[in-house]
């Protein structure tokens, strides 16, 4: 199975054997009562209409420990809502929906942009931020753990093996996210291969050691959509609202707690996202903004930390990337040869091409104006700009949901 | 030169008395061929809804079909593609009987020929889709039956199963679509023939021992039975 | 409501006998050896407890060829009314066999019923024809609740072997009583006691023709008179011994007969359990007292082998009614070596109920549905054995008390998921 390998600064927590299911669920029943877990869902109307949906739906509605759900839908109409909500009937956990589209949430957006808070385009990280913002509200909940909508190999063990190390009241970690082998017959996860972990590695070798880049290459998979906070986290957390959201939250992480606190957790043997029908728009096109957007992100943080990024710099750092990434490729050839898996060199070194060229934009970009910033304000900040906003907030779901 | 005119005026005479024979039909056709697609996108129509409203997706869902779409990478609704199936059936009809307005002599014989085959591809529709169902069915209560009496190898049993019934359904179909039907004939009686053959062949090679005890077994009588649970269930 | 046309000598019988206070009912097939005994008894309990009330002895026979009727016949006393006749027996229960061995139990049943009612009868009772452990007190047992209480059923309840009844001891009474919230602890217990209004009551019921009554005549009875508000009691009747089975029951079968009869239930009486919160227990009579049980034997190796089979061969079965996160637990039981295999009751739970709703939702066709829960059904027996091995009547008891709460507590699953 897995070796019991410790990488890096974090703390990584293995699966190791076959832990028993009702015991993790037993404990963390017991947890709850000390410290109430709250399971945020961004989720699409159209991920109803997907296969996942259902399977994840069935696993929650056996799932006794969660204190509340909150699910942010979007892209929904009334009827539409009003059919996710019999969907969501089984769950014996208390559903709370907010509309992302509904009038009064509609009202609420407009209300943070007229007191001056940009909080960004629609997107999962808007979603789940607002999301937090009413389990904030309602103050019921101690820990907030968040996953996509989209698993089609979804497992209610994954869920408790995420919320397992901060729901423990014996255990100290603020924050929780969850790893996975993204394999199947052949290596998935090709933005975090080819882009992100060569990417670290090239600056730190520029750079030299940095305690950012170190905290981020210890993660082993940086890129995942899972993880687990608690509300302070929670209220503290400013987050991207572009494809940044997932290197970003790890940066604020990173700024605001000490990597002692912060754990990462295997949390599924197989992991497999909805299938992804083709998209009308260019695939190639929507994997490079989010390549720009996530090179952005780092380039950004590690400014804000005293990194000087010049036109030099990023020269070297084309070319520094494009060696630590022919050299990953190759890794990883051997990796699945031996393991028998199929592997399209030429493929990998097309993405590498194009992350290439991501980065050249976004150093591009972030020479132009490297103030730009995607960041949703936190919720302190927004609490005093607008001190009834958390009333505000539940009566506008709670109303949208009647 | 009169004569001259007439031998020059004479065909293109006949050419209009015949082309004026023929724009009649030809409007028919274009009639037909109008009405029919309406119809048939008035019934495409009222299919769907009338699918979507005995929640025929979800029946598909459960009965396997969905997954056999999946597999050949259909990622529409099945409502949507029996729909559009019986569309495109209507659309042909409806370009068969427009063309047969025309009045053409091969292409009526091409029409009859059709109509004539139509009730073949039903029934090799019906029994496809009947014979899936039923594959299904036995198959899997080969495996349930096969795995709670312990049967190791009920998986490849039920495999078996599905496979050979599958065979025999496509035989039936291609039968019925009178598609190469001594081919088929052979083809099938030499397959299922041979399978049998090696499943003997096998059983009796491999299996001498196990035959032997499974003689032996029925002919002496039960005394050295192996002791039986005595738990009662109910 | 089709009325059973009794034969010519019967009706002449009824006519005669004219009115009963109490009626005990026997169906039967082929049980010559036992049923002399079982006459005797009840012979026996009715002159001791009561003399003077009028009492009629029923045996509806399902066609036995070793002289069952005979023996009934030649037993009786002449003090008594003794009513003797044939049930109507379906083709098909001829291959399939109900798993109380008699074929036909449910027109036997409905005869028995019919007879109560045409004779205006107080009480009845009925018994299994292959009991070697009746005793005359059971007559008493059964009938003084009715006649005296004022209860209108009363269902028994024994000292079995601490892994005997295990499909009544892991689902059927767990769930019944997580569904209805009363303590009955054998539903399907085969012998029962029940009044003439709860008689005419079933009989309004138009269940004859179905599965239920050709094999799941015992949980019907019992549910129905739970499920419509009947007075319920108990009585304890001491061990319950009976003849060898009929090899020819398969387990699956058994499973099938009584999982999809009570699950049917679930079906007509869902706005009844639905609202049911826990459980209370029923008056129960009868002097508790233990009794020596037979040792059993049984081999957990080859029942385990059949549960880890089962995981390779209908995995994908069980993946699509349990859903992934339970049928990981499934996998990682087959994992464990056999002297450290616990099957968790709450699992085990969970999978009853996600069986239930699949019937309900018709995932697969019923048979294949409810067959394929056999090798789960083994495993948890298994587990029980293992666990239960040194243990005492009373604790083995107390586990089965903490499965049934495992039900109780788990109900809401399945009440939000019912629709």
């Amino acid at each position: 199975m897995s070796d019991f390998y410790q990488t890096g600064i974090i703390t990584t927590l293995h699966q190791l054997g076959k832990p028993s299911l009702e015991r993790l669920e037993g404990d963390l029943y017991r947890f709850s009562r000390v410290r109430p877990i709250a399971l945020v869902l961004p989720a699409l109307y159209s991920e109803f209409e997907g296969p996942a949906m259902q399977g994840i739906i069935q696993e929650l509605s056996k799932v006794k420990y969660l204190n509340e759900i909150v699910l942010t839908l979007d892209k929904a109409s009334e009827q539409e809502l009003k059919h996710v909500r019999e969907l969501m009937a089984p769950i014996p956990t208390e559903v709370r929906i907010i509309h992302n589209n509904g009038k009064r949430i509609t009202e609420v957006y407009e209300t943070f942009l007229r007191n001056g808070l940009d909080v960004g385009q629609a997107g999962k990280g808007r979603s789940a931020w607002l999301a937090y913002g009413y389990v904030l509200a309602l103050g019921r909940s101690d820990v907030i753990a968040l996953h996509d909508c989209d698993i089609i190999t979804y497992n209610r063990e994954l869920l408790a093996r995420l919320c397992y190390p901060v729901a423990c009241p014996n255990l100290d970690y603020v924050f929780c996210k969850g790893y996975y082998s993204r394999v199947s017959n052949k290596m998935n996860g090709r933005v975090t291969r080819l882009l992100v972990t060569p990417l670290v590695r090239s600056i730190q070798q520029l750079v030299g050691q940095h305690d950012f880049l170190s905290f981020l290459d210890s993660f082993r998979y940086p890129l995942a959509g899972e993880f687990c906070m608690t509300t302070d986290l929670a209220r503290v957390n400013r987050i991207p609202w572009d494809w940044g959201l997932e290197v970003g939250s790890l940066a604020e992480v990173h700024r605001n707690y000490s990597p002692r606190r912060v754990c990462q957790v295997d949390i599924a043997a197989t992991y497999e996202h909805k299938h992804q029908a083709l998209s009308p728009e260019d695939p190639g096109k929507g994997l490079m903004k989010m390549a720009v957007d996530i090179c952005k992100s780092v380039f950004r943080t590690l400014a804000s930390e005293g990194v000087v990024f010049s036109d030099g710099l990023f020269k070297s750092l084309l070319v520094t990337y494009l060696r630590q990434a022919e050299d990953t490729i190759m890794k990883y050839e051997t990796d699945a040869m031996i393991n028998g898996l199929d592997f399209d060199r030429h493929e990998e070194a097309k993405a590498v091409d194009t992350f290439t060229k991501a980065i050249a934009m976004a150093a591009e970009a972030f020479m132009e104006n490297p103030m730009s910033t995607p960041l949703i304000p936190n919720w302190n900040r927004v609490t005093s700009a607008i001190p009834d906003i958390f009333d505000m907030l539940s009566t506008a779901v709670e109303e949208d949901g009647n | 030169m009169k004569d001259f005119l007439d031998l020059i005026l004479e065909p293109l005479n006949e050419l209009f008395t015949k082309f004026k024979e023929f724009v009649p039909n030809f409007l028919a056709m274009l009639v037909i061929l109008c009405i029919g697609i309406f119809l048939a996108m008035i019934i495409k129509r009222f299919l769907v809804k009338f699918l979507a409203a005995i929640n025929f997706d979800s029946w598909s869902d459960r009965m396997g079909f969905t997954k056999i779409m999946r597999k050949g990478d259909l990622w529409s609704k099945p409502s949507a593609i029996l729909s559009a199936i019986v569309f495109w059936l209507l659309i042909i009809v409806t370009m068969m009987s427009s063309l047969n307005a025309l009045q053409i002599p091969a292409i009526d014989n091409l029409v009859g020929e059709f109509f004539s085959y139509v009730p073949r591809i039903l029934s090799a529709a019906i029994i496809l889709i009947v014979g899936y169902l039923i594959t299904g069915f036995v198959s899997r209560a080969t495996l349930i039956a096969a795995a709670n009496s312990g049967f190791h190898y009920a998986r490849i049993l039920a495999k078996a199963t599905h496979t050979l019934l599958i065979v025999l359904i496509l035989a039936m179909v291609m039968e019925q679509l009178h598609i190469a039907p001594s081919i088929v004939l052979a083809a099938f009686s030499i397959v299922f023939g041979g399978i049998v053959i090696a499943l003997s062949i096998a059983f009796g090679v491999g299996g001498i021992d196990a035959a032997r005890r499974m003689i032996e077994k029925e002919s002496i009588p039960k005394h050295e039975e192996p002791e039986k649970d005595e738990i009662e269930h109910i | 409501m089709k009325t059973v046309t009794f034969r010519t000598e019967v009706r002449e019988q009824l006519e005669l006998i004219g009115q009963a206070d109490i009626i005990v009912g026997i169906p039967s097939f082929n049980n010559a050896r036992t049923i002399g005994h079982v006459v005797r008894a009840i012979q026996a309990g009715l002159a001791k407890y009561f003399p003077d009330q009028k009492a009629v002895v029923v045996n509806s026979d399902g066609g036995s060829s070793d002289g069952t009727m005979e023996v009934v016949h030649n037993t009786s006393i002449d003090d008594f009314n003794s009513i003797l006749l044939h049930h109507r027996v379906e083709p098909i229960s001829k291959i399939v066999f109900p798993y109380s061995g008699i074929p036909g139990k449910g027109s036997a049943f409905r005869n028995i019923f019919e007879i109560a009612v045409a004779l205006g009868a107080k009480a009845c009772v009925v018994v299994d024809s292959d009991l070697r452990s009746i005793t005359p007190e059971w007559i008493e047992l059964l009938v003084k609740p009715v006649l005296i209480g004022g209860y209108d059923y009363v269902s028994p309840l024994y000292h079995r072997h601490k892994f005997d009844g295990t499909i009544t001891n892991s689902i059927v009474y767990p769930l019944t009583r997580a569904l209805y919230g009363k303590r009955v602890r054998q539903p399907i217990g085969g012998d029962f006691g029940f009044s003439g209004s709860l008689a005419k009551f079933y009989l309004t019921k138009d269940v004859w023709e179905s599965d239920v009554a050709r094999f799941g005549i015992d949980i019907w009875m019992t549910t129905t008179a739970i499920a419509n508000g009947f007075k319920v009691t108990q009585s304890f009747l001491g061990a319950k011994i009976h003849d060898a089975k009929d090899p020819g029951t398969d387990l699956s079968n058994m499973l099938y007969q009584v999982i999809s009869a009570t699950f049917a239930l679930m079906e007509t009486y869902a706005e009844v359990w639905m609202p049911v919160h826990g459980s209370e227990s029923v008056p129960t009579f009868g002097f508790e007292y233990t009794v020596g049980l037979e040792q059993v034997n049984v081999s957990t190796e080859r029942m385990l082998k059949v549960f880890k089979e089962g995981l390779g061969n209908l995995g994908e079965i069980w993946v699509d009614i349990l859903g992934a996160g339970d049928y990981n637990e499934v996998e990682r039981l087959c994992a464990l070596s056999d002297s450290e295999f616990h099957f968790p009751i709450g699992l085990w739970a969970r999978v009853v109920y996600d069986y239930a709703l699949a019937f309900h939702k018709k995932k697969l066709p019923v048979e294949h549905l409810i067959k394929s829960i056999t090798p789960l059904y083994i495993g948890k027996t298994a587990s029980f054995i293992l666990q239960a091995k040194d243990m005492g009547q009373i604790e083995a008891e107390t586990e089965i008390e903490k499965l049934c709460m495992e039900f109780e507590n788990g109900k809401d699953y399945l009440v939000t998921n019912w629709k």
